[in-house]
């Protein structure tokens, strides 16, 4: 007597666990659906693309070229005409409509290498950026003023007038510095220098990007 | 009676499982924002759709100014007949309100602000969250003599040609022929490797 | 929010603890619901016990429904998680080879460790059976390797290579398994009781 009644408790409950399943199995086909996030929260991406953090100054961007920096990659999001015609040292070219193809994923999604994007001004390279914070790429950082601002202030400084402060002439001293490194030459420095040129190869750098490690996933049993 | 405990461990699971669910569905809240387009179809439009307008084309009927700089800046000069809405407080229930009518009415937001870059950011955003009428006006506001003064910029222009000017310095530097100090900056070799997956073992 | 540790909420460190951790729980399961006899896991085969398709299928359900209803909820990012890459003839041989050791040896691989665990001695040869085996695989890898690593289709899920809802497919699958269960409480009925 007992045990049957046990059998027919327990019919019960496992008809009801089964009710169960099948409900909440019925409730995913019911629910609302919605348009799922790509990348991460519109409001999210507009405090950050708000926010001047991104922006690496001109004389940094230098001084991390001249000190061959290993952990940065230039990454110049302009057409390949103009990439052809001048671009900065070492930098890769990745257009901006090319931004999402094979390929370039390597270069923009990684943990290894802090990214620098520069366009003529900073218009294109803050779209990419932009479009990549959503994704929720790490490590990018944009050229504040682009090319252009790299000219006025690296390749060819502005000579402070006589009445500046000391600090502007500091420096102008050592964006000048810069510029020569950047193949400028001033009048003044043939003169001295003429004699003694020696062409600067500096050792190839080899930049392997390593994949990123995805935590492999056992099966089991 | 051991069956029967057994069957309590099962029900309390099991209620404990529609429990998790019922909590979660109840807290949950629907993000106000959605994207409507990913990024990939975003940029496809961004490079081949003009969403620049330059000055001489305001006097269309269908656009209507949105400046995106502060309350101070605006109230000490502005373009005619803009609105403003700050560009941090572009996602906020009002300000996207603003955006929904303009869309409804099939007018064309046409943002600004002190320069081109400034209203990137806020109309990227707009418009992958599927506000697609929405222009970027492509000028440059300065003061003088508090008067805003605006005119057109043209962006992403080449300013200069760089290596031009790097040639010119060498020249006019060394007029003998004797040296090209071309600092070649070494060439970097970037080699990427393939994302591999890692291949997992499974075990049953 | 999730998959937890690639999203740097857990420090990927963790994760062989957390391993540890889950493993232990999975194998007392296994022990409390009577996988570590080897009559009950052959049952499924004869008909007399049905107990492993129960579980299993339970299992897989409460996940399933469960992942999607977190996906849902945003608390858990469906792509993110990992998806087994298919070998396809790999995987067909493989399991036929399996499938005929399950009912001969009347262990699975996991089950097979916990009843060792316990003390049993069919299990304890039928580990040594795995090691021959695995032996034997790798000495003679470069003549497996075609199959092994051949015929890859990458980490395709039931939705692509079917192009079919997920929550429908839930839904559906659902169904199935009730119905499976139903039919094997019959099947039980009607086949002889064995005791063990």
């Amino acid at each position: 007597m007992v045990k049957k009644k046990i059998a027919k408790v327990l019919a019960f409950r496992y008809k009801i666990l089964a009710a169960i399943l099948i409900l909440l199995a019925g409730g995913l086909v019911l629910l609302p659906k919605y348009q799922k996030h790509e990348g991460i929260k519109p409001e999210e991406l507009l405090s950050n693309s708000i926010s001047p953090e991104r922006y690496m100054t001109t004389d940094r961007l230098a001084h991390i070229i001249i000190n061959q920096d290993p952990s940065f990659i230039l990454i110049d999001v302009r057409d390949e005409k103009s990439f052809a015609s001048y671009t900065l040292p070492n930098a890769i070219n990745i257009p901006l409509e090319k931004l999402f193809d094979e390929g370039s994923d390597n270069y923009l999604n990684q943990n290894q290498y802090d990214v620098v994007l520069f366009s003529n001004d900073n218009f294109y390279a803050d779209q990419a950026w932009i479009l990549c914070n959503r994704l929720g790429y790490k490590h990018m950082r944009v050229l504040k003023g682009g090319i252009n601002e790299w000219f006025t202030t690296i390749i060819n400084p502005l000579k402070p007038a006589d009445n500046m402060p000391a600090t502007d002439f500091e420096l102008y001293a050592t964006r000048k510095a810069a510029s020569m490194f950047f193949g400028v030459v001033y009048p003044e420095q043939v003169k001295v220098e003429a004699p003694k040129i020696v062409k600067k190869v500096a050792p190839k750098k080899v930049i392997t990007i390593e994949k990123k490690k995805k935590a492999p996933a056992e099966g089991g049993c | 009676m051991k069956e029967l405990e057994k069957t309590k461990r099962i029900s309390i699971a099991a209620v404990l499982f529609i429990l998790a669910v019922i909590i979660g569905l109840l807290t949950y809240k629907r993000p106000k924002n959605t994207y409507a387009i990913n990024t990939k179809s975003t940029l496809e439009k961004l490079t081949s759709e003009n969403y620049l307008v330059a000055l001489n084309e305001l006097n269309n009927p269908d656009y209507v100014l949105i400046d995106i700089r502060n309350q101070y800046d605006f109230d000490k000069g502005h373009l005619e007949n803009a609105i403003n809405v700050y560009a941090a407080e572009i996602l906020s229930e009002d300000n996207i309100k603003v955006f929904e009518e303009l869309k409804e009415n099939n007018k064309t937001a046409v943002l600004y602000g002190n320069n081109p870059q400034e209203p990137n950011a806020p109309f990227l955003i707009l418009y992958q969250l599927g506000y697609e009428n929405i222009k970027l006006l492509a000028i440059e506001n300065s003061y003088l003599q508090n008067k805003l003064i605006t005119k057109n910029s043209e962006i992403e222009k080449s300013e200069t040609d760089v290596t031009a000017f790097i040639n010119e310095s060498i020249k006019k530097a060394n007029t003998a022929p004797i040296v090209k100090v071309v600092v070649a900056p070494p060439k970097k070799v970037i080699t990427v490797e393939k994302k591999k997956k890692a291949p997992a073992e499974g075990g049953c | 929010m999730g998959p937890l540790i690639p999203n740097g909420v857990i420090p990927y460190e963790w994760d062989n603890i957390i391993a540890i951790l889950i493993g232990i729980a999975f194998g007392f399961v296994l022990e409390a619901s009577g996988f570590s006899s080897s009559r009950k896991l052959s049952g499924v085969f004869y008909g007399y016990d049905f107990a492993v398709l129960k579980v299993f299928f339970t299992a897989a359900l409460v996940a399933v429904i469960g992942v999607y209803y977190m996906d849902y909820l945003g608390f858990l990012d469906v792509n993110q998680l990992y998806v087994h890459p298919t070998y396809l003839w790999g995987a067909i041989i493989g399991g036929i080879i399996m499938g005929v050791g399950f009912v001969a040896g009347g262990f699975c691989p996991g089950t097979s460790l916990c009843a060792v665990a316990i003390g049993k001695i069919d299990a304890i040869v039928y580990v040594g059976g795995i090691m021959i085996g695995i032996f034997i695989f790798s000495e003679l890898y470069p003549l497996f390797q075609p199959i092994y690593e051949g015929y890859f289709y990458g980490n395709v899920t039931l939705e692509d290579s079917l192009g079919i809802n997920p929550y429908w497919f839930v839904f559906i699958f659902s169904i199935i398994a009730i119905v499976a269960f139903v039919i094997s409480d019959m099947v039980q009925k009607r086949v002889k009781k064995i005791f063990y």
